[in-house]
């Protein structure tokens, strides 16, 4: 459906996106995980046509995506970063603002602004003013904003900053349900629970490239380790501990041992070990690698400190 | 204390990285101080209006006639004008038509006609015409003030030819002859000169007798002294240093005397039938500035768009951005026309303005100054790096503008330069609009070419613009 091939973008002497080619398929619902500043929300605004690219096409089921030819974005939606909507404006007064933009009009621009406030849960607010709305609940309505006109693909670009947990999950169902119904979402974010959640297919960004593409499974076995074990490291494992090296990568991080097994080695010969040692098998916590670690292991960086 | 010494470092801080704070507490304040000093001359060595066209006819062929124009020309505030230049670029004298067709197009708004029988045949005294355009009314204060001055500081000598001509023709020439010679030569008795000399001036009219006068062999008596400076009431030219002051008294009784056998015709050649002059000539001037102050808001809300999104928003629609850009202009000039035209209104219901005879012309003058106006906050917002310095240099700008082009004060006042300058701001071109719908009551067709002169100037400002928003990353 969408098509980048070699986007280059640059701010002066900063290479913003180098060289991004990128595929994404009709009904997915793909995520650009990287840390603030790594080119997600320029490879958006890309996409959107608010700026050109330096070098490299982008196509929109073969059509190309200009920042001059507005005519193709009519089947995108953006959700900007920022609630994008006219505060002093009613809810219904928004809807139909941006709405119109898209060509729509009369009853059947109504029928979709009810159906866009019933499921957002702001059909009896419609006609407050979005600033007395809760941060939520405008987050909510800037993310209906951008689907009226009913698009094939959909931009969200960080559109849960600053939202609380229920909030968020709110949003979260009400993508999932659009997605589930053959909505095409690109998702950028900086938070990893957000990607492993929602997104089918994850490109992890940084410094302006595409460092890894995949579904998450894809995206994990690029560990050089399957399985994550922390226990408390005390006295009592110190000698235990200190055979690990030879098994894995073992690191301590403020009392907390942390043991990455390494490829092909058996989590038996680990139990068995322990036992030998006398530390019994509650003392450890065994986990699946997170998008942390993928990350970690592709930039040397953790990728909230990044 | 320690406390507030940080809080205060703090403000320091902000207010040392806000610009705008920095414009509208030192550049406003320091720009329109020297513009007033500048209009009260303050500092300058040209005091007073300077560079005020005045256009004079003089049909006489009388000397003296000659020499109250080459008075009129030798004073500064006035740039005299005494002829015509033709299609072929030949030159002849203005007559009074011209004049009148001349102050119809707006070329000048005052003019001296001295007619051929200045000193009439009949009856005492001269007569003089000043027609003028009194648009602007403390220009026109000033400039009578300059002619009445400039005109009986001369008024002595075609007084006296006159007086001379009115007794040639009651007791004869010969008369006369004896008599100029009998006071000739009691003048040469009383303070020495040349009798001849003496009777000869008086012949010609020159009745008046300094105390350094060169004919006379003597000092003069001061009391003659007295009467010479009596008899030039109105003057700013003192006759001698040393000599004593006229009371208030026999000043004011001296320009009573003059006015009686001086007759000045003033003639209002535009703007006669105005029913409220005073509201009239001001309401252009205020309309415009409070409607750059209102639109210059829009500039900041420029980037409040920005800010907030709604440019990605609405770019990432099928919106181009020269419809946004466009979409904003229409938004400000309907904006603007109605602000104007409500003002204007307002205007006819609390000060009777005429409205409603102009009203298209009126519209018309309202759209283009509000699409210059409106060119003028998307410029604003084109150069500013954010709101807040949109606000600072908007405020700057539209009180420059207002003082320079004329709003607040003549730009008769300033010195030349800042004339200059004030005839290249758009509140002057408004201005003149608004005075060419309102005051002069000019049809569409006269008032065309200030309507594309203004339009002009809003494609000119947001061509600009728009090349500049469209270089920014004011969208992304």
């Amino acid at each position: 459906m969408l098509q980048l091939r070699s986007v280059t973008k640059r701010y002066g002497s900063l290479v913003a996106l180098d060289g991004v080619s990128l595929d994404i398929a009709r009904g997915e619902f793909f995520g650009l995980l990287g840390p603030n500043g790594a080119g997600k929300s320029t490879l958006m605004s890309l996409v959107a046509g608010l700026r050109a690219p330096d070098a490299g096409t982008l196509t929109l089921d073969g059509a190309p995506l200009t920042a001059r030819d507005s005519s193709a974005r009519i089947s995108l939606g953006l959700v900007p970063q920022s609630i994008a909507l006219y505060e002093d404006l009613s809810a219904e007064q928004n809807l139909k603002i941006f709405g119109e933009l898209y060509g729509l009009r009369g009853a059947d621009l109504r029928a979709r602004i009810d159906e866009a406030l019933e499921a957002v849960k702001l059909a009896d607010r419609r006609r407050d003013q979005v600033k007395t709305f809760s941060g939520g609940m405008q987050r909510r309505l800037n993310l209906v904003a951008a689907l009226l006109h009913r698009p094939k693909l959909l931009l969200c670009d960080e559109p849960t900053v600053g939202v609380d947990p229920q909030s968020r999950n709110a949003i979260f169902d009400f993508l999932e349900a659009r997605a589930r119904a053959g909505l095409t979402v690109i998702y950028s974010t900086h938070y990893m629970e957000e990607a492993t959640r929602l997104c089918t297919r994850i490109g992890i960004i940084d410094h302006g490239k595409i460092l890894a593409l995949g579904a998450l499974d894809e995206l994990l076995t690029r560990l050089p380790f399957e399985e994550e074990i922390t226990f408390a490291n005390t006295p009592a494992t110190a000698a235990f501990t200190a055979q690990l090296g030879a098994l894995g990568d073992a690191a301590g991080v403020n009392g907390t041992q942390r043991f990455r097994p390494r490829a092909g080695f058996k989590l038996s010969e680990f139990y068995a070990l322990a036992e030998r040692h006398g530390v019994p098998p509650r003392a450890f916590t065994q986990s699946r690698p997170t998008l942390e670690a993928v990350f970690l292991h592709l930039t040397g960086r953790n990728l909230r400190d990044a | 204390m320690r406390t507030i010494l940080t809080l205060v470092r703090k403000d320091f801080a902000n207010f040392r990285r806000n610009k705008a704070a920095f414009v509208l507490t030192f550049v406003v304040p320091i720009a329109l101080i020297y513009i007033f000093g500048q209009v009260f001359g303050l500092n300058r060595k040209d005091t007073g209006p300077s560079g005020i066209t005045l256009a004079v006819v003089n049909a006489s062929d009388n000397p003296a006639a000659q020499k109250l124009v080459d008075a009129l020309t030798a004073e500064p505030a006035f740039r005299v004008v005494t002829k015509k230049v033709n299609a072929d670029k030949s030159e002849r004298p203005l007559t009074e038509t011209d004049v009148r067709a001349m102050i119809h197009n707006r070329e000048f708004r005052f003019a001296v006609v001295i007619p051929a029988d200045v000193i009439p045949d009949a009856g005492l005294g001269l007569h003089l015409k000043i027609l003028s355009d009194p648009r602007n009314e403390i220009e026109t204060q000033t400039v009578n003030g300059l002619l009445q001055k400039t005109i009986f500081s001369n008024v002595p000598e075609l007084l006296g030819q006159s007086l001379q001509a009115r007794a040639k023709k009651y007791i004869g020439a010969d008369n006369l002859d004896r008599f100029n010679g009998a006071l000739a030569t009691a003048v040469s008795g009383a303070f020495g000169g040349d009798v001849n000399k003496i009777k000869e001036r008086f012949a010609r009219g020159d009745l008046i007798v300094k105390p350094d006068d060169p004919a006379l062999a003597k000092p003069a008596d001061p009391a003659l002294h007295k009467l010479d400076s009596t008899t030039s009431a109105g003057s700013a030219q003192p006759t001698a240093p040393a000599a004593p002051a006229a009371s208030p008294a026999r000043k004011n009784a001296a320009a009573d005397f003059f006015s009686q056998i001086v007759k000045i015709e003033n003639e209002q050649v535009v703007g006669k039938d105005v029913k409220s002059p005073e509201a009239t000539r001001v309401i252009g001037g205020q309309a415009m500035m409070f409607l750059l102050f209102a639109l210059s808001n829009g500039a900041a809300a420029f980037f409040d768009e920005k800010n907030t999104g709604i440019f990605q928003r609405l770019l990432s629609a099928p919106v181009s951005r020269a419809q946004l850009l466009w979409s904003r202009f229409i938004w400000g000039v309907l904006l603007g026309l109605v602000q104007l035209t409500t003002l204007f209104i307002a205007g006819h219901f609390l000060f009777g303005v005429d409205v409603f005879h102009h009203i298209v012309g009126l519209v018309v003058m309202c759209t283009a100054a509000a699409a210059t106006c409106t060119a003028f906050g998307m410029f604003i917002a084109a150069f500013s790096p954010n709101a807040q310095a949109a606000s600072g240099l908007a405020t700057f700008l539209v009180l420059t503008m207002s003082a320079t082009g004329g709003a607040w004060f003549p730009i008769s006042l300033m010195p030349a330069f800042m004339q200059t300058i004030g005839k290249f701001t758009l509140v002057y071109w408004s201005m003149e609009g608004f005075a060419q719908v309102l005051w002069a009551g000019d049809s569409l067709l006269e008032i065309l070419p200030t309507v594309a002169l203004l339009l002009a100037i809003a494609g000119g400002v947001m061509a600009i613009s728009i090349w500049r928003l469209n270089r920014r990353n004011i969208f992304g």
